[in-house]
């Protein structure tokens, strides 16, 4: 009997290790970066450095939520560093003229949920592959805002538009939008109807349509949510400093695709979790204030996220070969 | 497996990286240049001059001459602040009539296009701040050929293609006011650290490897804690100060913003951290941004030079070049209010030491 249950018990945790394999994975590099960084200077571990650790990149993991919608539905999107970068914008000019606080909030959550359910549109409907529509969109957004905006800052926002300053019991407002976020789409990809379809498309779109799904909505649906984080992020972007920069940072949308990528959503669609994706943000940010900590140059972040992707798409590799060599048997 | 090998990579590389890059200043490894402690003016390298020469120019002195100013692009406020400069000067010298004209981006073509509509149109002089020091060059040459006084400030041309450019700072000279501020602020033996942008940015690594020598010259105590990066990204500016400052605890009590992205965010560092007046905080930055901080206390010197006088220098230069009294081969030119100023790198006029934005004259400044 004692067996028997040991089995039970060990095969639970197996069964955990396989459905939340890369996000144990994050989570164990977290730790142990935690560990080592924290013997070496106990400054890493006081309460102010993780309080950064976890809002610093905040904006990047809620961005990386509907990014990992749009891979696992079997696209790609590597225009959301520049549409957070309007987005930013038009929140700060809303709030600059006046406007009220609540429509400087929800006018770009709305904005990059029209322009990406655009974008879905023709993704789907014109059958053109994501990577070429999302690198018109790049380029459009990237040049419009700087011609726009002729590269000024915005500064001079009223005191209460800053969401991403305001702090309940000690801890930044950022952090609760990514955990509250994770979680609720976590639970929501795993059981709402939608939520499994994206996985479903993403995994075989004509398998999906034989089963009576209509992949082209789904695909509209997906780039529509991923237009509605994108435009949280670029709340908590533009509201965390005091400026708000025509100029996005320089691979916004590479960090963000790394995030999902690393978080263990596979690059070919049809798996992975947001949980995943947004512990990879809090990794990257763990690694880029353990650099500072170790005296080692940033330019080694790039590095490690390089090692990191190469690694991650290897394991994906090879349990996507496992599979196989299972199902044949 | 690959798992393991995962997490390996991870503390492999940030280890090897730390025992590999512990000194590193941010500086380059150019010849530095530090200027005197109590501030007297470098010893000018003397160089011959190098600028163009216009050809048939009338005899201009003392007449009423016609200029036009056509800076990179209009409708921002640094070049607002030029245009006053040079309107500034252009009144109090009475026998000048000038306007600013140009294209409302910064577009080296439109910016080509003004100008040479304004030499068919018939000017005494042009004034100019390239969009591209090559690209501009032709036409400015054209203006030369038909004996129009070509001067430039802010942004430069190839030395030939104008007659003398207003250089409105040197990087020792930034380098000097940076550190002086920051002595003055926390002390002949403070800590300090710097946010600068990447160690491949040349004028951030001049002015960093300036700094140096000339922290260790005028104030050998300061202790030099760290340079980090972080490219010109406002959230990881942000990111980078506030770990610095949880890294170095009470021991960290200045930073220097090297960019006018690096010292804003800097600010807002030490302030959310409730830092405010234990931290300081000296950097180059335009003054809109800074301005919160300003008039918070939280900074209290903030370095460029004044825009205003660099038009209104340029506006002198270019009255003194027409009435031949800024030859070739001279060393400095009166430039009204701002007194002599002195020839550099062969045609090249120092605007003077750069100027430091404080709570007292910040307000004034609209860029």
């Amino acid at each position: 009997m004692a067996v028997a249950a040991a089995i039970q018990r060990r095969s639970a945790a197996s069964r955990l290790v396989e459905a939340y394999g890369q996000e144990l994975v994050v989570l164990g590099a977290i730790i142990a970066l935690f560990v080592i960084v924290g013997t070496v200077n106990p400054r890493f571990l006081s309460e102010n450095n993780l309080i950064n650790i976890f809002s610093g990149n905040a904006y990047i993991a809620v961005a990386a939520i509907g990014m990992s919608l749009v891979i696992i539905s079997g696209n790609i999107d590597v225009s959301v560093g520049s549409l957070i970068g309007v987005l930013a914008t038009i929140a700060g000019t809303l709030a600059v003229q006046g406007y009220p606080i609540w429509v400087a909030w929800t006018v770009p959550v709305l904005v990059g949920m029209a322009i990406n359910a655009c974008v879905g549109a023709l993704i789907a409907y014109f059958r053109i592959p994501s990577i070429v529509v999302t690198l018109g969109m790049l380029s459009i957004l990237k040049g419009g805002l700087i011609s726009i905006t002729a590269g000024t800052w915005i500064t001079g926002m009223p005191p209460e538009f800053f969401i991403a300053q305001a702090r309940f019991f000690g801890i930044p407002a950022p952090v609760y939008f990514m955990v509250v976020l994770t979680v609720v789409m976590a639970l929501w990809m795993r059981y709402a109807g939608l939520g499994r379809a994206i996985y479903a498309v993403g995994g075989n779109a004509e398998a999906a349509r034989a089963s009576g799904l209509y992949p082209e909505r789904i695909c509209v649906a997906a780039f529509a949510m991923h237009g509605f984080f994108a435009g949280i992020a670029a709340l908590l972007f533009a509201t965390q400093l005091q400026v708000i920069q025509s100029t996005v940072p320089p691979n916004l949308e590479l960090t963000v695709i790394t995030a999902s990528v690393i978080g263990g959503v596979s690059i070919l669609g049809g798996t992975g979790t947001v949980i995943g994706s947004t512990l990879a943000a809090i990794l990257f940010a763990c690694i880029s204030s353990a650099l500072v900590f170790l005296n080692v140059s940033a330019y080694w972040l790039r590095a490690v996220l390089g090692l990191l992707i190469l690694a991650t798409v290897l394991a994906d590799m090879a349990r996507r070969r496992r599979h196989r060599v299972a199902g044949r048997v | 497996m690959i798992r393991t090998s995962l997490i390996a990579a991870v503390a492999l590389s940030v280890v090897t990286g730390s025992a590999w890059a512990q000194t590193w200043t941010g500086g380059d490894d150019l010849p530095t240049n530090p200027l005197a402690c109590d501030g007297t003016a470098a010893e000018a390298a003397a160089k011959p001059y190098d600028g163009g020469v216009p050809t048939n120019a009338p005899d201009r002195k003392g007449k009423e001459i016609t200029v036009v100013d056509i800076p990179k692009l209009i409708g921002i406020g640094y070049f607002n602040a030029t245009s006053k400069g040079i309107a500034d000067a252009a009144k109090e010298l009475g026998n000048v009539k000038v306007k600013t004209d140009g294209p409302t981006k910064a577009n080296i073509d439109e910016q080509i296009t003004f100008i040479d509509n304004y030499i068919t149109s018939g000017v005494d002089g042009i004034l100019f701040a390239a969009n591209d020091p090559v690209a501009i060059a032709p036409v400015l040459k054209k203006a030369l050929s038909k004996g129009i006084n070509v001067v430039g400030y802010d942004a430069n041309s190839t030395p030939d293609a104008r007659q003398w450019f207003v250089n409105q700072a040197e990087f020792n000279g930034i380098a000097k006011s940076l550190v002086d501020n920051m002595a003055k602020e926390i002390g002949e033996d403070g800590a300090f650290a710097i946010v600068t942008s990447t160690f491949t940015t040349p004028n951030q690594a001049r002015w960093i490897a300036e700094m140096a020598a000339y922290a260790e010259k005028c104030h050998p105590n300061m202790k030099w804690l760290e340079t980090v990066e972080a490219q010109e990204d406002n959230v990881l500016s942000f990111n980078q100060a506030t770990t610095l400052i949880n890294k170095h605890g009470d021991e960290l009590k200045g930073l220097f913003g090297m960019t006018s992205v690096a010292t804003p965010a800097s600010a807002e560092a030490v302030t959310q951290a409730g830092k405010c007046g234990e931290i300081a905080v000296v950097g180059l930055a335009t003054p809109n941004a800074m301005k919160p901080y300003v008039e918070k206390d939280c900074v209290k010197s903030v370095v460029l030079w004044n825009p205003v006088d660099l038009g209104y220098a340029a506006m002198h230069v270019l009255r003194a070049v027409a009435d031949g009294e800024l030859k070739p081969g001279a060393t400095s030119v009166k430039a009204g209010k701002l007194g002599e100023l002195q020839v550099i790198n062969g045609s090249e006029i120092l605007l003077g030491a750069p100027f430091t934005f404080t709570k007292e004259n910040i307000g004034g400044f609209d860029f």
